[in-house]
This record gives C-alpha cells, sequence and structure tokens, in this order.
C-alpha cells in the first residue's frame, strides 16, 4: 500500500538549529498516528512541513503520492489546523462555515453538533475567545472538514477534560465512519493513548520511536524490589533506567517478558509493572543524546 | 466550488476593511471638503479643488496589505495553495477596484449634475486625471484603485514573511529604485524629453501605463507569495 504521508530524510535547519534531521518515516492511509515529543523537539516544524506551509532544507515529504508544496489537487485534500493558528477578524459561526467552502466532504451536521457541544458561542469574536475555545473550534473545522488526511497540532491545548474526552469519542466516532489519515501531536500521551495505532515519537529533531500502539503497551516493564534481586534480573537486558533508595531498586527493562521471566521475577519477589505509554515516551525522549541510538532499537 | 472563488468570497468576508473604512473615510473626507469649501467666500465661478479623493486610494493601499497579512495564515490552514490564494484575493481586488471605480464615476455625474453639490466644489473631479468623459473617469479610477490594491497586497507579502524589517528594506529598494530611474534621466541629459513626454501624454496614455504598472505589481507579488511561510 502506498503510504498516506510519507518523509524521506527530512531535514530543516534554521540559522544555527536543526529543527529536523534526517527524518524518515511512513504513514499508511487510514491510520491515527500520535506525533509526541517534547517542546521544541521538532512536532510542530514536521507538521507545518507536511501541510506545505513550511519548507524543507533537503529530503521529501510525500503526501497522497505526492509533494505537497504548492500542490492544489494535494492541498485540498487536507487539514491543518495548528495550536497557535491566527484567525482573521470573524466569528465563530463565520470561520466554520468559511471553512466549508473549502472541502467537499464538509459535513454540517457534525459542524453543527461539535458547535453546540463544545459550548461554542457562534457570534462571537474568534478573538474573543479563551484559549480552550479557540482550540475546540480548531477541533470542529478540522473534524467536520472529513479531509482525507487531517493534521492537528495540539489539538486541545486549554481544553477542560469534558471537552477532552468528548474531542476522543467524537474522533473516534467519526474515525469509524469515515476512516482517513490522521496525525496529531500532544503532551497528553495517556489520554489520548486509546486513540493511537501508531506512536512516532520526535527529539531533538529526530525520530527516535516509531511503533505500533500495541507494540510499545509491555514494551519496557519497570521491576522493583530488593536491589541484589534487581541486579541478578535485569543482568544481560537493556535496562533505561536505575532507580535506588537504600536497599530497594527499582529499574526499566526493555523488551518483552516471557513467562519464564515472570516466574523468574516472582522467584525473586520482584514487582513487575508494565510502563504506560506515556512512561515509554518519556524514557525514550527524555534521554540525553548520547545514549539515544541504542534506545530507538529497542 | 472553484477555490478561486471560495478565496475571494472568504476576503469578502471582510467587509470591514473592504467596503466600510474606504467609503467611511471618503465619506468624512467629502463632510469636511463641504463644510470647508462652503464657508469661503463665494469664487466667481472659479473652481474650488478639495483634493481628498485621494484618501480612498491611500485607504485601500492599507486594506490591500491587510487581504494578505490578515487573511492568509487562516486560508492555509484549509489547504489553500498560495497560488490560488493569491490569485483569488487579487480576482476579488480586481472586481472591487471595477465597481469602486464605478461609484466614484456616478459621483462624478452627481457632482456634474449638481453643480459641484451647488458649491462649485470639485471632489470628484480632478483636473486633468479625472476630467474626460465618464468611460475614461471609471478606467482611469478603475485602474488606479486596483494598483494601490495591488501594491499594499504585496506589501502584506513582504510584512508576513520578512515582517517590520523586510516591509522597511522593500520600502527603501522600491525609493532607490526611484532615485535610480531618476539619476539615469539626469545622466542621459534627458529631462527635457522626459518632461516632453509627460506634458503630451493623454489620460489615457497615463492609464495604460498604470495598469502595466499594476501588471507588474501584481506578478511581483504572485513571485514572492510563493515563497511565504507560516
Amino acid at each position: 500500500m502506498t503510504p498516506a504521508i510519507s518523509a524521506a530524510e527530512l531535514t530543516r535547519r534554521y540559522r544555527g538549529q536543526l529543527a529536523l534531521d534526517h527524518v524518515t518515516f511512513d504513514l499508511e492511509p487510514g491510520s491515527i498516528t500520535g506525533l509526541l515529543g517534547r517542546n521544541g523537539a521538532g512536532k510542530t516544524t514536521l507538521l507545518r512541513i507536511l501541510a506545505g506551509h513550511e519548507f524543507a532544507s533537503a529530503g521529501t515529504v510525500t503526501v497522497l503520492g505526492g509533494s505537497p508544496v504548492e500542490n492544489e489537487t494535494i492541498l485540498r485534500q487536507m487539514v491543518f489546523v495548528r495550536e497557535d493558528q491566527t484567525y482573521p477578524d470573524l466569528k465563530v459561526g463565520q470561520a466554520v462555515q468559511v471553512a466549508s467552502w473549502f472541502y467537499p466532504n464538509w459535513s454540517h451536521d457534525l459542524a453543527g453538533a461539535l458547535l453546540e457541544e463544545f459550548n461554542l458561542p457562534v457570534n462571537r469574536k474568534v478573538r474573543k475567545l479563551s484559549r480552550g475555545m479557540r482550540s475546540a473550534l480548531g477541533i470542529v473545522i478540522g473534524l467536520a472538514a472529513r479531509a482525507e488526511v487531517t493534521l492537528f497540532d495540539e489539538p486541545y491545548a486549554g481544553l477542560d477534560p469534558v471537552s477532552r474526552q468528548l474531542f476522543y469519542d467524537r474522533l473516534l466516532a467519526d474515525y469509524a465512519e469515515y476512516p482517513r489519515t490522521m496525525l496529531l501531536s500532544t503532551h497528553l500521551i495517556d489520554e489520548a493513548a486509546g486513540l493511537f495505532e501508531r506512536v512516532v515519537v520526535i527529539d531533538r529533531g529526530r525520530i527516535v520511536l516509531n511503533s505500533a500502539a500495541d507494540d510499545l503497551r509491555g514494551a519496557a516493564t519497570s521491576v522493583s524490589g530488593p536491589a541484589i534481586a534487581v541486579a541478578e534480573f535485569t543482568t544481560g537486558r537493556p535496562v533505561w533506567n536505575r532507580r535506588r533508595i537504600a536497599s530497594q531498586e527499582s529499574a526499566v527493562v526493555a523488551g518483552t517478558l516471557n513467562e519464564t521471566d515472570r516466574a523468574r521475577a516472582a522467584a525473586l519477589h520482584l514487582r513487575l509493572e508494565p510502563l504506560t505509554l506515556q512512561e515509554v515516551v518519556v524514557q525514550v525522549a527524555g534521554a540525553p543524546a548520547a545514549s539515544q541510538q541504542e534506545r530507538t532499537s529497542a | 466550488m472553484n477555490t478561486l472563488t471560495s478565496v475571494a468570497r472568504y476576503q469578502w468576508t471582510n467587509r470591514l476593511g473592504l467596503v466600510i473604512l474606504p467609503w467611511a473615510i471618503l465619506a468624512l473626507d467629502f463632510l469636511i471638503a463641504v463644510m470647508i469649501v462652503g464657508s469661503l467666500p463665494a469664487g466667481h465661478g472659479q473652481p474650488r479643488y478639495a483634493g481628498a479623493l485621494a484618501s480612498i486610494y491611500v485607504v485601500l493601499l492599507v486594506v490591500g496589505a491587510g487581504t494578505i497579512a490578515q487573511q492568509l495564515p487562516f486560508a492555509l490552514a484549509l489547504g489553500v495553495s498560495r497560488r490560488s490564494f493569491y490569485a483569488g484575493t487579487a480576482l476579488l481586488a480586481l472586481a472591487v477596484a471595477a465597481v469602486y471605480g464605478l461609484g466614484l464615476t456616478l459621483l462624478q455625474l452627481i457632482e456634474r449634475g449638481t453643480g459641484g453639490w451647488g458649491l462649485n466644489m470639485h471632489f470628484f473631479r480632478v483636473p486633468y486625471l479625472l476630467s474626460g468623459p465618464w468611460y475614461v473617469t471609471w478606467l482611469t479610477s478603475f485602474v488606479g484603485l486596483a494598483l494601490m490594491l495591488a501594491w499594499g497586497m504585496w506589501f502584506g507579502i513582504i510584512y508576513r514573511r520578512w515582517n517590520l524589517v523586510g516591509l522597511l528594506s522593500f520600502i527603501a529598494v522600491q525609493a532607490l529604485a526611484v532615485t535610480a530611474v531618476l539619476l539615469v534621466i539626469g545622466g542621459a541629459n534627458a529631462w527635457h524629453s522626459v518632461g516632453h513626454f509627460f506634458t503630451t501624454l493623454t489620460i489615457e496614455g497615463l492609464t495604460g501605463l498604470l495598469a502595466a504598472l499594476t501588471v507588474v505589481l501584481l506578478a511581483g507579488g504572485y513571485a514572492t507569495v510563493r515563497r511565504l511561510t507560516v
């Protein structure tokens, strides 16, 4: 299958800074991918280049089979509402109406329902909205557009928990009915973990993890107990992190554990806890640059 | 719907900039002119020139910059290419210039018909520039307004892309270009023929020159907008 989104050796340099460093990945059509990473890791730059808002310094980007840069047929099938989206002097209702003119598959029903559920005041000026409300407006436009490739950058910055849950529910429901390729960056990893089929982690402009979300659950395990027992258990295994308090130690072991491993851990009186997606990302993206290479292979 | 017409429709949502601002300021200037001219002693049938018609041209220069600087980011978010955005915006600018030019022509007809609003005031009649038959007035107004919008649009692109520094550099480059032309004319001792050219230039000829300049400005904006990032 041709990937819906594909980047090869994508590099973006700004004066004295490497925002993206030889980024290479493919995303299958009809999938939801989480783009994760720390502040300044390069998430927004990557999304902007995918959407054709910014240009690559080197490397190629392919969206729906072609370069998105000034490519009318491809751009018409994309929507990218940014976290810091600037709107002209429009009311909420007008902004939604304007967006509807640009998308052949636009769903007025969905837009109307979402506006109501997010309690968005249609007659208020967009620039008078709070941060959370502006995020909600971006979600309304991004979802109702039903664009083949839907990009979200921090879609729920400032949104309350009820609205965030609403976003997850609505996104999944609409995605089930109208599958499309979605890529969304977020910091609320565990909360959104249920959405993702694939997770791409970017750090300092480089892809440090690109994996199916299911493979990541249980990809690393926290092992804790008496230091001697932990040391014995972890010998010969890749260890991401160790923490010791007095005679107790806790270590993060990469790789899946089989039945024998579990039995052995039980015999050593060790506690095993699989890392959540968020913990995995913190381990991977929070590592010092030097040790990152080995972690990618995990 | 065609992308270009969608872009034009999107731009047209900016009624404040495109409609209210230019006409409100022109109306205000007109009222001020009426008050001033009306308070002056009658001048034995001599025409009394107001000269405030220029305000609508200046406002459209600023409005043209706004059509890019303020409206572009949202259009790009909605998957509009820079080229389509620029072309749709230029189409609307031409339509606006044509309709507003006609409006100014109609106002000029009324001014003529009412003896200068009963005050012998020349507000919509400008010697040489807007004094011929109505269709020439319309054409000249159309070209003049379109030129200001196109010029402003280019300013808007430069500002969006390179901010204040770019804007100032852009102005400096234009000033340098004008200076260079003047120096070349001086160096070639050609002032005499230049003077001759302009004194014999008809308003139709001038309108043609302005139209050519408008095309140059539009082409420049089109070339620059492709490098814009948001």
